[in-house]
């Protein structure tokens, strides 16, 4: 059991990290709008800055889960 | 023979399905989110689900207390049961952690397995959701609309409501305290609604009333929501006055008084003594689980022992993952490490809550539809993602602790070479492919 754990522990953050990265970026952007009134600026601002975090942060764990695990080691 | 013999048993599940849609539907649900308050004492609030928790706590406590009373070296009986279940979750972890590693989070993992695991399931005993405490909304209602001083319902300067407010609750007999099984009546809403007076929300309030409790018809295209204007209102009023079993209003008496304009007359208090009053009843027990202040709790005891592991392995410098000024690309890098650090208090949230209160919303809206039979199969589904919900919820405790107590100066040679995997647990205790690591 224990040989799939830790990569299946890895991988179900990933999901999250993107899903919250993106909404974190939006949600962001938004109070900055509200706050300093240039309505769409931010919003967008927000959404490319945590897209870009998102895949790259996401990537990076991939990467990682595939280089740690990867090959023949978990397989049996 | 075969197909009459599959043929009766599909015809025998409609059947039985049919009755249950037809004559054992339980009562129509009212879903809310946050825990309902319970008692309060002093600033503390204690609502359903941190009271569901401390029971769960107990129990544990009670199972442990037992199971080691009279310890043996020889296990039989309850003791031979918790032993068993205590070392397979101890080889699992020690499996995964290694074998010092392992001792050290074990406390910790095994603490919040149990205590998910025994919460999750005592929730889905019957009581659950179904009986409770009672309070009388009616009477609150009034309360916050004569009181110069609300509570809830928050005055502007100029003498408005300044936010909307729901007063919920359903017909019930009795109500103030008492002990109750949920009942099963529509549930009836009130609401207040900004930029309000309180005299105004207080005429709706009275229509309100006539209307639910003493068959009052409105006129035709008029809701309890908009506006009434002063016929209705004395409409409303002598329907209520003509109906001995509706709520009475009261000219005299009670706290406070507010003044009508509809009427002309200052209403003091409304007496439900000889009708069915407006209530609610809030469930004593609800699954801790489904509340997202239990669950960010435990996210956040995670978290910092997480980084408290961390930072005990390897001193400060376990901060230099998350800030390294060394290059622009490692200060980026180090800033999505910190990211997903926080992140993971977020998923941690609410991956225990959504599963755990989707799980009491189908669990509920299934008895509601189909009593029999298929509220069965939904029990046993929910039986197991109890049990898996805190399974996950521990490991990936326990493998973020793993992670954050590897030195992070492995990472070199752990990049793209398959021949360094030593057949022992090395100094991070992953078994055999994870013991080199980042």
């Amino acid at each position: 059991m224990t040989r799939w754990v830790a990569p299946a522990a890895y991988l179900l953050g990933i999901g999250w990290y993107i899903a919250i990265c993106i909404l974190l970026g939006v949600f962001i952007g938004r109070w900055v709008d509200e706050a300093t009134g240039l309505k769409p600026t931010f919003t967008l601002i927000g959404i490319v800055l945590g897209l870009l975090v998102a895949v790259i942060g996401g990537a990076r764990m991939v990467l990682r889960v595939t280089r740690r695990f990867g090959g023949d080691t978990w397989k049996e | 023979m075969k197909r009459v013999k599959i043929l009766a048993w599909v015809v025998g599940i409609i059947i039985w399905l049919a009755i249950g849609f037809l004559i054992a539907r339980g009562p129509q649900p009212e879903l809310v989110v946050p825990g309902e308050k319970l008692w309060q004492v002093g600033p503390l609030k204690i609502t359903n689900t941190l009271f569901t928790a401390w029971i769960s706590m107990i129990i544990i406590i009670v199972i442990a207390y037992f199971g080691t009373r009279s310890m043996k070296l020889l296990p039989t009986g309850f003791q031979n049961f918790i032993e068993a279940g205590f070392s397979y979750v101890f080889d699992q972890i020690v499996e995964i952690a290694g074998d010092k590693n392992g001792r050290r989070f074990f406390t910790l993992t095994a603490t919040i397995f149990f205590f998910i695991c025994i919460a999750n399931w005592i929730a889905l005993l019957p009581v659950f959701n179904a009986i409770g405490i009672t309070e009388d909304v009616g009477h609150e209602v009034f309360h916050e609309l004569s009181s110069s001083d609300p509570d809830k319902l928050k005055l502007a300067d100029n003498g408005t409501y300044e936010e909307d407010h729901k007063f919920a609750g359903t017909k019930l007999d009795s109500a103030g305290g008492a002990f109750v099984i949920k009942n099963g009546a529509k549930s009836l809403d009130f609401t207040v609604n900004p930029g309000e007076t309180p005299a105004q929300a207080a005429d709706r309030y009275y229509v309100f009333l006539a209307e639910k409790f003493a068959d009052f018809e409105l006129p035709e295209g008029a809701s309890v929501e908009q506006p009434q204007d002063a016929s209705t209102v004395k409409a409303a009023a002598d329907a209520l006055k003509a109906d001995p079993d509706a709520p009475q209003l009261m000219t005299s008496g009670g706290e406070h008084g507010i003044e009508s304009p509809g009427l002309g007359e200052t209403i003091t208090g409304v007496d439900f003594s000889n009708s069915q009053r407006f209530g609610t009843v809030i469930p004593l027990f609800r699954s801790a689980f489904a509340d997202v202040s239990n669950t960010l709790a435990i996210a956040i005891v995670s978290f910092i022992m997480v980084e408290f592991w961390g930072i005990q392995s390897l001193g400060i410098g376990y901060l230099r993952k998350f800030f390294d000024f060394s290059s622009p690309i490692n200060f980026f890098v180090g800033f999505l490490e910190l990211i997903s650090e926080f992140v993971r208090i977020i998923s941690f949230t609410f991956r225990l809550f959504g599963n755990l209160f989707g799980g009491e919303v189908l669990i509920v809206m299934i008895t509601y539809i189909v009593p029999f039979l298929l509220v069965d199969i939904v029990y046993g589904m929910e039986l197991f993602f109890g049990f898996i919900q805190a399974a996950i919820f521990a490991l990936l405790t326990l493998v973020f602790a793993v992670m954050a107590t590897e030195s992070h100066g492995e990472e070199g040679h752990a990049e793209g070479s398959d021949d360094h995997r030593a057949p022992e647990p090395g100094a991070s205790g992953l078994p055999q492919g994870a013991a080199q690591v980042h």
